[in-house]
């Protein structure tokens, strides 16, 4: 059940990179939210490496000493490191939790030579198959769960995952557009399966000490993001994609409703709105992940970030270094410019030119600007008698928002297809007992595999 | 909070190009009476085209307006056509528009302008469907060839003749019924027997890969907007043999 | 019993004849032929068979077959009294055994270069023993109605004729859904023809999975809460709900009673609309995980498949304003349509009207049937009706427009192009559309009257029933020299049409009417010895 029922912040204005209501404290001397915005670089190993624990150990052993003798090179005052993990990080919970051990004792080493402050965040590889297994009784489950263990004993400060609950429909309605579908996949079964699993993650941070970081709609959201692509792309219309992030914020946030305190997962776009509710600082990417993945707001996620972030590099040198040692400069430099505009009083201007950077560019940068992010965080807390309930409230919201605004353009069919899913919308059935029945018949003729039991329906 | 007021240097929405919502148009000429020029070559505007090119030669020479006006305009809407921005219609009115100009200038000029090469181009004897025919012959006209138009239902004798007298760097024929086209294989055998081996690239509905490539000379045309491409290959010395290598493989 | 007539409709896809009592006015009997007994899928097929085989031939084989109807009426033939055909004119003139190059040719120039006189195409009353072949005693009237012109038959005529255009004083469209898309619009008295051409498409050709009506086809579609029903033609060819298929991946959620073969004519257009209206076609996109619409596992709907009908669709959607310029009115004035032909008649109507199919400003869309046996059944009970509609005819050519030479066709059409095949937003369309000044093509009216004339194609089988012919002409044998009896013609061939006899020199049966003729000829491509020749085979005894 949905439990925010009232806005962490008065209003847009106050949200502001660097400083959130509820700051994290963890690490060797890293303060989340406090103030000021630490860079989060997350090395991917090269392919091959994982073959054995050993090359893999061995790679994270250099790609973390790449990117912390570089933070003491150009002098970056302190960062996070994520150890996203690959599958066999979590299938084998020992292999997480030694990396874990490993990162740590360097960072260790880095505080006590020059005073680096420094944390871990764990994300733990979410492989469960909800088509195919039990998710609730899965030995990928039990292995998870092992990893979060053994990750929190071996030093990870933050434990975060990006969970796969309701993917099996909304792979199947994303690349239709059927909006029904993809609240029900997101909004409905994303959130169910979110409560279930952060109800456990938080009771082993907590047995550990560990913090519960957070979730991302990893999964849906930022498949329908990268399937709207840039603007030669027509398969998904960007505004259905941004229909799609609204619904995840609605999601996302069950992770902070179980008891995770952030900061949140760096790929999870919808953060900016679930700041806005929770006052949890909050991880974000933009420009910096362009290494990974291509988006349309590179500048403006950063406007209320209190890490920022390159999403994933794989490990290769470049004329400047390895790719981790240069994306920690990137990122190095992106934050001091944030926290230098804080220290001379001019980060709402900076925050400003982040924001009008990107909100015309594309219907995903007009719905995460801090003003409209706030509007559907809004609407979220206002309809928070079920997930469902306020996961539709929020892509009703950011639809209005999408059609209100004359200076955001829409090409006709964009508009068009926002118009066909708004009236879906509007259609659908009020109560959530009743929109489950709904789509339970819809989708279990045309998922194989899809099953109520899976999300303690 | 602070407001921009044009956003045209912050981006450019290249998605909202060609839905009339904004222009995909990438050139531009300081020049007003050129500007309108390309304008005219832009739009398709027939009606207007002949002012604007006369009000452009009282300050510029003919080669100036063929180059910088009609021919650049007529690249632009190729581009755009090419990318999806423009469609079949907008290419085909530019097309009648530029030549319009074109003919103006070369009065001017005195002379006709040298063109990239002679195309003769025909509808099949006994078939009456030209539209795929007026489709090449405009692209052909806008990318500078001197296009040698036959008309429909051209018999055998007239496109074997026609061939002699103009010595063309190709010919092309359409033929959208199944009792016409094999006039094309006439045709071919005549050429060869005369030891004219000119590429015949033949199109339209009814024609396919398999058929044209049964007789000599013979190219497959899939699209009209093949036709410019195979015209400069053919210009550029390509024989019948490898044009079909490279467009039909 | 006496006085019998014989009324028949040689159509593209069959023969269908009826005995009628001339006394007491009433059907005796109905036969159907299940194909058309030349080999080919249209007229053109025919046509070029006509051309290679020779004209005695094509023309024997049609006898042949007539004879067969004939006989299988069971009606004694000293008892029969006249014979009154109908259909296109190159059916009627294989049937009469007259010239037909003229009408497979287009061009005025090359039919003059080959010497091609088009023959009189006026109405006739013919004996049967002018007919060569033709069972029957010779002193049988034979009735043959008028074309217009050349792309206008008798066929035409009937449509006109028996839908109540004629009689309509509203401002009025009517269109045949054929191949060759004939149309009149009449206002007032005045009646103008035209003949778009529109291609075999809506008849399900030339549609990677199209067939014509048999067992099997998914003639339409209709959304459910969960997914898309096909209704399918079962064995006694009436619709059935078949499979309920999830038409964005090749799945099936629940089999129904018949399974699915292939897509008609009238399918196509259920398709085109039911994936408009749910946004999953984007002229001239599909937008599905693999760009097609999906009838279950194996059939599915493709880009390729929206550009054929589109140039279909296109041709009709161009002829309709071309009419409408040549009359000088707009669209909008045409208050009422006419739907002929078989697709005309089982298509879904308002699905059509979405399309593009029907003129878009008609309130009342009549969906009439095939007419061409209704007007033979008219002329063997008078036929002085022969000489009315000969009237008709001489009146109609004076206003026949020929779309080859119109610009506003070109232009239309040029548009519909674009617009079908490369997606050209409707804005500019519009915008061409005043810049070449052609009528205004309007939104389809929203909830148009339909008005279905008949619920079956024929409304009246007669007393003794409707047998059917499967086996349609002849079959014949063919030995090549040199052949080996490998079977390599047989198991290509996609319609088989083909056996391998057993005997001692190999010996192939072909069936003409299963036969898809000079379109397929896989049978000749694919002999490793390179004996089978077509043109050896004797196709008339
Ligand atoms: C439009 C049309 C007409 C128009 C023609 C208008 C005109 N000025 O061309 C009209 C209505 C006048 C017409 C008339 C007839 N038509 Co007509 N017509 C069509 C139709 C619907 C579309 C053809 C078309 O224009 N396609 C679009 C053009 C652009 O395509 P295209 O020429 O193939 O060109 C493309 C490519 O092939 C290629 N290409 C072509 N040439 C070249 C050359 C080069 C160098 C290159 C690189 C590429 C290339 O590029 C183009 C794309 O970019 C087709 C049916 C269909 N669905 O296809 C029937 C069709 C072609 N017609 C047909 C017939 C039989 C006729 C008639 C004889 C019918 C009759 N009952 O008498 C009459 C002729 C009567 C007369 N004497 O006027 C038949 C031919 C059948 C056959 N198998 O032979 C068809 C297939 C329809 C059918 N019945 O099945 N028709
Ligand atoms: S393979 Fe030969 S016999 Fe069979 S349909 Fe084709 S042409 Fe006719
Ligand atoms: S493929 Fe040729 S050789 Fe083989 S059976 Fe047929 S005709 Fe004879």
């Amino acid at each position: 059940m949905p439990k925010y029922d009232k806005m962490a912040y008065a209003s847009a204005d106050e949200m502001i990179f660097g400083s959130a209501k509820n700051p994290v404290k963890y690490g060797r001397d890293f303060t989340v939210g406090g103030g000021y915005v630490y860079p989060e670089l997350v090395p991917h190993p090269r392919p091959g490496t994982e073959s054995t624990k050993k090359t893999l150990v061995k790679e994270y052993e250099k790609m973390v000493t790449d990117v912390l003798d570089r933070c003491v090179g150009i002098g970056i005052p302190g960062i996070q490191i994520e150890l996203e993990h690959v599958y066999q990080m979590t299938k084998n919970p020992e292999w997480g939790g030694e990396i874990a051990a490993a990162t740590k004792h360097l960072q260790e080493d880095y505080f006590r030579k020059y005073g680096l402050k420094s944390a871990i965040r764990a994300t733990v590889a979410d492989y469960r198959k909800p088509d195919e297994e039990d998710i609730r009784n899965s030995v990928a489950l039990e292995n998870q769960l092992k990893t979060f263990e053994t990750s929190a004993a071996g030093g990870a400060d933050n434990l975060s995952i990006e969970s796969v609950g309701g993917k099996e429909i909304s792979d199947y309605t994303i690349v239709r557009q059927d909006i029904r579908g993809t609240l029900f996949g997101i909004g409905v079964l994303g959130s169910l399966d979110m409560e279930f699993m952060w109800k456990k993650i938080v009771a082993i941070a907590d047995k550990y000490g560990a913090t519960p970081g957070g979730d991302t709609n990893c999964a849906q959201a930022n498949v329908a993001m990268f399937m709207a692509g840039g603007f030669q792309d027509r398969s998904v219309p960007h505004t259905f994609a941004a229909l799609t992030r609204a619904i995840a914020a609605a999601r996302s946030l069950v992770a902070y409703e179980q008891g995770a305190k952030g900061p949140s997962k760096d790929c999870g776009y919808e953060d900016v709105i679930i700041k806005s509710i929770t006052g949890n600082p909050i991880s974000m990417e933009g420009k910096t992940c362009a290494c990974a993945h291509s988006d349309l707001l590179g500048n403006l996620v950063g406007a209320c970030c209190d890490l920022w972030s390159n999403e994933a590099v794989e490990y290769h040198d470049m004329f400047g270094g390895t790719t981790v040692a240069v994306f920690a400069e990137i990122l190095g430099y992106d934050v001091s410019l944030m926290n230098t505009a804080i220290e001379l009083g001019k980060a709402k201007d900076l925050q400003q030119m982040m924001i009008h950077s990107d909100k015309y560019r594309d219907t995903h940068g007009f719905i995460l600007c801090p003003e409209n992010a706030y509007e559907i965080g809004k609407a979220i807390v206002a309809n928070n008698t079920s997930y469902y309930a306020r996961a539709r409230a929020a892509a009703i919201k950011s639809g209005e928002l999408m059609l209100g605004d004359s200076k955001l353009q829409i090409s006709a069919f964009e508009k068009e297809s926002l118009e066909s899913a708004m009236r879906t919308l509007e259609s659908l059935p009020d109560k959530e007992e009743d929109f489950i029945s709904e789509c339970t018949d819809i989708y279990k003729k045309l998922i194989p595999g899809f099953t109520l039991a899976n999300y303690g329906l | 909070m602070a407001t921009v007021a044009n956003y045209a240097n912050i981006f450019v929405r290249y998605d909202l190009i060609g839905s009339g919502e904004a222009k995909g148009v990438k050139v531009s000429n300081k020049d007003s009476a050129m500007q309108k020029v390309l304008d005219c070559v832009l739009e398709g505007d027939s009606d207007n085209i002949a002012a604007a090119v006369n009000e452009a030669l009282a300050s510029k020479d003919p080669m100036t307006v063929i180059n910088d006006g009609l021919i650049r305009g007529m690249n632009e809407v190729s581009r755009l056509w090419d990318e999806g921005e423009y469609y079949l219609p907008q290419a085909i009115v530019a097309s009648d528009a530029m030549l319009q100009g074109l003919d103006i200038c070369e009065k001017k000029l005195g002379k006709a302008l040298e063109k990239k090469g002679t195309v003769i181009t025909h509808t099949a004897e006994g078939d009456i469907h030209d539209l795929g025919q007026k489709i090449v012959n405009a692209l052909l006209r806008a990318n500078g060839y001197n296009v040698v138009d036959l008309g429909k239902d051209v018999p055998v004798d007239e496109v074997v003749a026609a061939v002699k007298e103009h010595k063309p760097v190709m010919v092309t024929g359409t033929a959208l019924m199944t009792t016409t086209m094999t006039a094309f294989e006439r045709i071919s055998k005549r050429l060869v027997k005369d030891s004219n081996y000119v590429p015949f690239v033949c199109g339209g509905g009814a024609v396919s890969l398999e058929y044209v490539s049964g007789y000599e000379l013979g190219i497959f045309g899939k699209d009209a907007s093949e036709a410019p491409g195979m015209a400069n290959d053919a210009v550029n010395g390509l024989s019948w043999s490898q044009l079909r290598e490279k467009w039909n493989n | 019993m006496g006085q019998t007539g014989i009324a028949l409709d040689l159509g593209t896809s069959g023969f269908r004849g009826q005995a009628i009592d001339l006394e007491r006015k009433e059907i005796i009997a109905t036969v159907l032929t299940a194909r058309h007994p030349l080999p080919g899928a249209n007229v053109m097929d025919h046509l070029n068979f006509a051309i290679e085989a020779g004209l005695e031939t094509a023309h024997g084989v049609v006898i042949e077959t007539v004879n067969q109807v004939i006989s299988t009426l069971g009606i004694p033939k000293e008892d029969i009294t006249r014979l009154a055909v109908c259909g296109n004119p190159i059916q009627l003139s294989l049937f009469e055994g007259i010239e037909i190059r003229d009408l497979a040719y287009a061009g005025e120039r090359k039919k003059k270069l080959m010497g091609i006189v088009p023959p009189n195409r006026d109405a006739k009353k013919l004996a049967a023993s002018d007919i060569d072949g033709l069972f029957l005693p010779p002193g049988v009237g034979v009735y043959i109605p008028a074309a217009v012109k050349h792309e206008i038959g008798a066929d035409a005529l009937a449509m006109m004729a028996q839908s109540g255009l004629l009689e309509n004083r509203d401002i009025a469209l009517v269109t045949d859904y054929g191949t060759n898309a004939e149309m009149a619009l009449k206002i007032g008295d005045r009646i103008i023809t035209g003949s778009c051409a529109a291609g075999p498409a809506l008849e399900g050709q030339h549609i990677e999975f199209g067939m014509l009506a048999a067992p099997g086809a998914v003639h339409d579609i209709e959304a459910e809460k969960v997914g898309f029903r096909c209704y399918v033609l079962n064995q006694n060819m009436i619709s059935e709900p078949g499979d309920l298929v999830d038409i964005t991946a090749g799945t099936v959620l629940e089999t129904g009673a018949v399974g699915v073969a292939g897509i008609t004519g009238t399918g196509v257009i259920s398709i085109l609309y039911e994936g408009m209206a749910a946004n999953l076609i984007r002229l001239p996109q599909i937008k599905t995980p693999q760009k097609k619409i999906h009838l279950g596992k194996d059939v599915a709907f493709s880009e390729h498949d929206i550009t054929e009908a589109g140039k279909a669709i296109g041709a009709i959607r161009a002829g309709f304003i071309t009419l409408a310029a040549e009359a000088g009115i707009e669209l909008e004035d045409i208050k009422t349509a006419y739907m002929a032909g078989a697709s005309g008649t089982y298509v879904n109507a308002r699905k059509a009207l979405q399309v593009g199919l029907v003129p878009p400003g008609a309130q009342k869309v009549y969906q009439v049937g095939n007419t061409s046996l209704a007007m033979a059944r008219d002329i063997v009970l008078d036929p002085e009706k022969l000489w009315e509609l000969q009237d008709l005819a001489r009146a109609l050519r004076a206003n026949h427009c020929m779309f080859g030479d119109s610009q506003v066709f070109e232009r239309a059409y040029l548009l519909e192009l674009s617009f079908w095949g490369e997606g050209m937003p409707w804005e500019q369309y519009h915008k061409f559309s005043r810049m070449y000044k052609l009528p205004r093509l309007i939104e389809p009216y929203g909830e148009p009257e339909i008005i279905r004339l008949y619920e079956r194609d024929i409304p009246d089988l007669g007393c003794r029933g409707v047998s059917y012919i499967d086996i349609v002409g002849k079959p014949c044998q063919v030995r090549f020299d040199g052949c080996t009896g490998c079977g390599a013609c047989v198991e290509k061939c996609p319609e088989k049409a083909l056996q391998l006899l057993p005997e001692q020199q190999p010996t192939i049966l072909i069936r003409p009417d299963r036969c898809n003729g000079t379109a397929c000829k896989r049978c000749e491509i694919n002999c490793p010895k390179k004996v089978f020749e077509f043109a050896l085979i004797p196709f008339i005894s």
